[in-house]
């Protein structure tokens, strides 16, 4: 791997510990502000790889939309989180075995093709990360899968509308 | 910088988020650990952009966005929705498909 600049190793504890506040915090408001941590070292990360616009767009879409919701939501629901504490929990060992065999698989797989990985590029195209690159990507390049998602966005807009509303017996 | 460092990372990010999956019982934490997946493969399109040189990564990440919130969305459609018959955020409690 070569040896590690002082940047990368704080970026990379932040990252994997706020990461690590998500799941083991035992309040979910904890949880949530600890993923937003999260998302705003990851966008100190996109900065690094010279990817501003997406950093931004990532604070303002995840941070100021998705985790909004997820906070609604969250303050729907704190009193049937608390009832969950009463029932006991079941075993999940199998599943946790699986999950660390994935991983040190994939590590290991990592480790056979480390070779193979490029390093970061020292010249970047004049356009790369801004927002004239990307659009440029997504309108131009990528038009048919955009105009895809947008689709999908849509239906999951009705659907989402249709299973919230109350049914009228 | 150094592109294997944040492969390490990110796959350390993927397997924080399918840990909170399988560990968490609160229905709504397991959608955050998603969110952290999502996250993830995130990083790797945007590290593999800046290694190619290329904005299609870029692009790509956009496309996660979306879908993410689309999931979000409809996740908790599904949840409020399951709320009304199961009054439960445990997902212990959503057994009513098991065989």
């Amino acid at each position: 791997m070569g040896e590690l600049t002082v940047q990368e190793w704080l970026l990379g504890v932040f990252l994997i510990g706020s990461a690590l506040g998500v799941i083991l915090a035992k309040n979910p408001i904890l949880s949530l502000l600890s993923f937003l941590f999260s998302l705003f070292v990851l966008a100190v990360t996109y900065f690094q790889l010279a990817a501003q616009f997406i950093a931004v767009m990532q604070i303002l879409v995840y941070g100021g939309a998705i985790l909004v919701i997820f906070c609604f939501v969250m303050i729907l629901f704190q009193d049937a989180e608390k009832e969950i504490r009463k029932v006991k929990e079941k075993s999940r060992g199998p599943f946790l075995l699986f999950a660390g065999l994935a991983f040190f698989l994939a590590l290991f797989f990592l480790a056979q093709n480390v070779g193979g990985l490029k390093p970061l590029s020292r010249n970047l195209p004049e356009d790369f990360g801004m927002a004239e690159g990307v659009g440029r990507a997504i309108y131009i390049d990528f038009f048919f899968p955009f105009e895809a998602v947008i689709v999908l966005f849509l239906v999951a807009l009705i659907g989402a509308f249709y299973m919230g509303k109350k049914r009228v017996e | 910088m150094n592109s294997a460092f944040f492969v390490v990372v990110s796959l350390c990010l993927f397997l924080i988020g399918l840990v909170g999956v399988l560990m968490r019982r609160n229905v709504l934490m397991l959608f955050l650990s998603i969110e952290l997946m999502l996250n993830a493969s995130n990083l790797l399109f945007v590290l593999f952009a800046n290694v190619h040189g290329s904005s299609y990564g870029l692009a790509i990440v956009f496309f996660v966005l979306v879908v993410a919130a689309a999931e979000a969305a409809v996740g908790f459609a599904l949840i409020i929705n399951a709320y009304r018959s199961h009054p439960s955020v445990d997902v212990d409690q959503y057994n009513l498909l098991k065989g």
